[in-house]
């Protein structure tokens, strides 16, 4: 890499975060607390949790962000999570195929989730989908982890569609609002046992120790450069060091930075999404880290294989892969013409 | 994109000034750019190209009876999808990109201008006289606009930014006079098919991210003009229908003849699922009233607004003497 590296040792300078869509001031918290009961939810996950899906309405999404919001700000930047628990990679609003994942893996609160970002964004069922795993999150809090992934972002999803999905869903943006004002809150990365760290993307060269994580301000749009970028933005690389990702935001990072930072932290293994693997998932850095990648056929074309990793109360994992669900065939589907064609 | 600041032989000032470089950085600089004199023109190009392929079937022209200048676009194009095939993607686990994306964007780099000499070389006029530059030095602003036509080698990805800078030098190609009005049917339907041809190669071959998709809401993950200029071919036809998109024989057999069909073939052979969950936006225009007037009206409205219209893209455009960024 030709001056790409960027020594170890040295943190990054201090970079202010640069959000081109100012987060918005959290609403101060309402008091008393959001009613929800359990009855409620558990109707909204009949409603979800079906082929049929009907999504909530805007008010009933409003009232489930601010219940979640109220839960997540409790939880840490490193959350800790128990075993057993079942660890999930990248969804993006293929709907169908979380319902397959749930099938494979076992349903809530059976089986335990640590789902690790990008819910939203590609998929058909980016509403669906994110408004399902909240629901999960706020119904079941201490069974179900639920992590911030690069694409709960205010600017991301307005280029790749959730901010689309849901003008066409809802007919405006305040669903939209209501979610990323919630993503603010997802907490970065989970360690199950103290031994098995979890994030959505990678290390970051202003990180060496969890405690720097545990300190950061989280409750802000993700930006565009420093530790909280890096944690959702890197990929594990073969070539050592730190080096400029191509993605444009975080790093790769060589084995030798990930056998430092396991070392550090007494930490066994790296379990992180962020890239499309054939195989649903992926050893690297000497069983290091491992990639998860839990959406079947990425965007309807990439013929991969969906995986998760169950750990059993002994912290022994086993991957169950997955394909696409089997769909019904085309029916006639209404159409709606664009606003550029009437 | 790259930032390819670095590679700029800095030997003269007039050679360093045409290098295209990028001028759009904040939403003013595109709005002086939309209001300017150069997107006035190329804007007038696109709809002229638009225009000439209006109910025309791509047989109405053909490659053996075509001009110079077009015969040797093609000839260019279909060597880089001849490396494309030479070169091996390498076996990788993870993420679609591959980075034998890259030897062949190096090989690309490597024999640009000498590519581009060759076909600026089919116009006998003199250049001096005509632009003010050398050949060499148009060849070179031009080797710019074709290195980016096919995608980002740092990124492995691909896009209608890209697409965009293909209509650039066609634009500068027809500004310069190597390119006439009256071949403009020839470089829709023979130039354009065979510049999609290779970038389907690239796209497949290297698995090619697409460029900044709004996924399924999205018109398609990495063109735009197949279905502008496509739409045209189909203006009038009532035998053609939009719907047609769901007749997979009919698409199969008439794929060769329009640009539309064969993009949304393409599509089909690409994607599995249901059409009208992977492809909403086209699922929905094939409903449009009024047919493929509206639908043609529409795309052009849409190229506008998604596209040339949208910072995200157009920050990455490169600007030089033949495409000025301002006046």
């Amino acid at each position: 890499m030709s001056g790409a590296e960027v020594d170890a040792a040295t943190p990054a300078p201090p970079k202010p975060p640069v959000a081109p869509v100012p987060a918005a001031a959290p609403p101060a918290p309402s008091t008393p607390s959001i009613s929800l009961s359990n009855g409620d939810l558990d109707r909204f996950l009949e409603q979800l949790l079906s082929e049929s899906c009907k999504p909530l309405g805007e008010e009933e999404v409003k009232g489930l962000c601010e219940k979640a919001r109220e839960i997540l700000m409790e939880e840490s930047n490193v959350q800790a999570v128990s075993c057993p628990v079942t660890v999930s990679g990248d969804i993006h609003g293929q709907y169908h195929d979380l319902l397959e994942l749930f099938r494979i893996g076992g349903t809530c609160p059976d089986t335990n989730y640590l789902f690790m970002g990008d819910y939203v964004d590609r998929g058909y069922y980016s509403v669906e989908t994110v408004t399902a795993l909240v629901c999960l999150k706020v119904r079941y809090p201490h069974r179900v982890t639920i992590l911030r992934g690069n694409h709960e972002s205010r600017q991301i999803t307005q280029v790749y569609g959730f901010y689309d999905e849901c003008l066409r869903k809802y007919g405006n943006a305040n669903v939209w609002k209501s979610f990323t004002d919630m993503f603010d809150y997802l907490p970065l990365t989970a360690l199950v046992e103290i031994s098995i760290f979890c994030l959505h993307g990678g290390l970051s060269p202003s990180i060496e120790t969890l405690d720097q994580i545990r300190e950061l301000d989280r409750v802000q749009e993700v930006p565009h450069e420093g530790p909280m970028c890096d944690l959702l933005w890197s990929d594990p690389d073969d070539r050592c060091g730190w080096g400029i990702s191509p993605r444009g935001a975080g790093y790769t990072f060589g084995q030798d930075i990930s056998d430092q930072f396991n070392h550090s932290n007494s930490i066994t293994l790296i379990a992180r999404a962020h890239q499309l693997v054939m195989e649903g998932y992926n050893w690297c850095h000497d069983r290091n880290v491992v990639t998860i990648f839990s959406a079947p056929n990425y965007c309807y074309r990439c013929g991969n294989q969906a995986a998760i990793m169950e750990l059993d109360e002994n912290k022994n994992y086993t991957f169950l892969q997955f394909d696409p669900a089997p769909r019904r065939g085309e029916d006639h589907v209404s159409r709606r013409s664009p606003d550029y064609f009437l | 994109m790259a930032d390819e600041k670095g590679s700029q032989p800095t030997c003269s000032e007039e050679s360093a000034s045409v290098i295209p470089q990028k001028y759009i950085k904040t939403n003013a600089d595109l709005q002086t750019f939309l209001s300017s004199r150069t997107f006035a023109e190329l804007w007038a190009y696109m709809l002229r190209l638009n225009s000439a392929v209006v109910d025309k079937k791509c047989s109405s022209v053909s490659l053996s009876e075509a001009a110079s200048s077009v015969k040797s676009i093609v000839n260019m194009l279909k060597t880089l999808a001849e490396w494309a095939k030479e070169i091996e993607p390498t076996q990788q686990a993870s993420r679609f990109g591959n980075r034998a994306f890259r030897t062949w964007h190096e090989r690309l780099c490597k024999n640009v201008e000498s590519l581009m000499r060759s076909i600026v070389h089919t116009w006998d006029g003199d250049y001096s006289k005509e632009t003010g530059r050398s050949e060499e030095h148009v060849a070179r602003e031009l080797a710019e606009y074709l290195k980016t036509s096919f995608g980002n080698e740092t990124r492995i990805d691909y896009g209608s930014g890209h697409e965009a800078h293909f209509l650039v030098l066609l634009y500068c190609l027809s500004k310069i006079g190597v390119l006439h009005e009256s071949e403009d049917e020839e470089v829709v339907l023979i130039v354009f098919p065979a510049y999609l041809k290779t970038t389907r190669l690239l796209q497949t071959r290297y698995m090619l991210e697409p460029a900044g998709s709004h996924g399924v809401w999205g018109l398609d993950d990495y063109s735009f003009l197949p279905f502008l200029w496509g739409s045209s071919q189909l203006l009038s036809s009532n035998r053609v229908l939009p719907n047609v998109i769901y007749d997979e024989e009919a698409l199969g057999e008439l794929r060769d003849e329009y640009l539309y069909l064969d993009a949304i073939a393409f599509i089909r052979e690409m994607k599995t699922g249901p059409f009208a969950e992977h492809s909403r936006m086209l699922h929905d225009i094939s409903g449009v009233n009024g047919g493929w007037k509206k639908i043609n009206t529409g795309m052009i409205k849409m190229y506008r607004g998604e596209v040339w219209q949208k910072q995200p893209v157009i920050q990455h455009f490169l600007f030089g003497a033949l495409f000025r960024f301002g006046s």
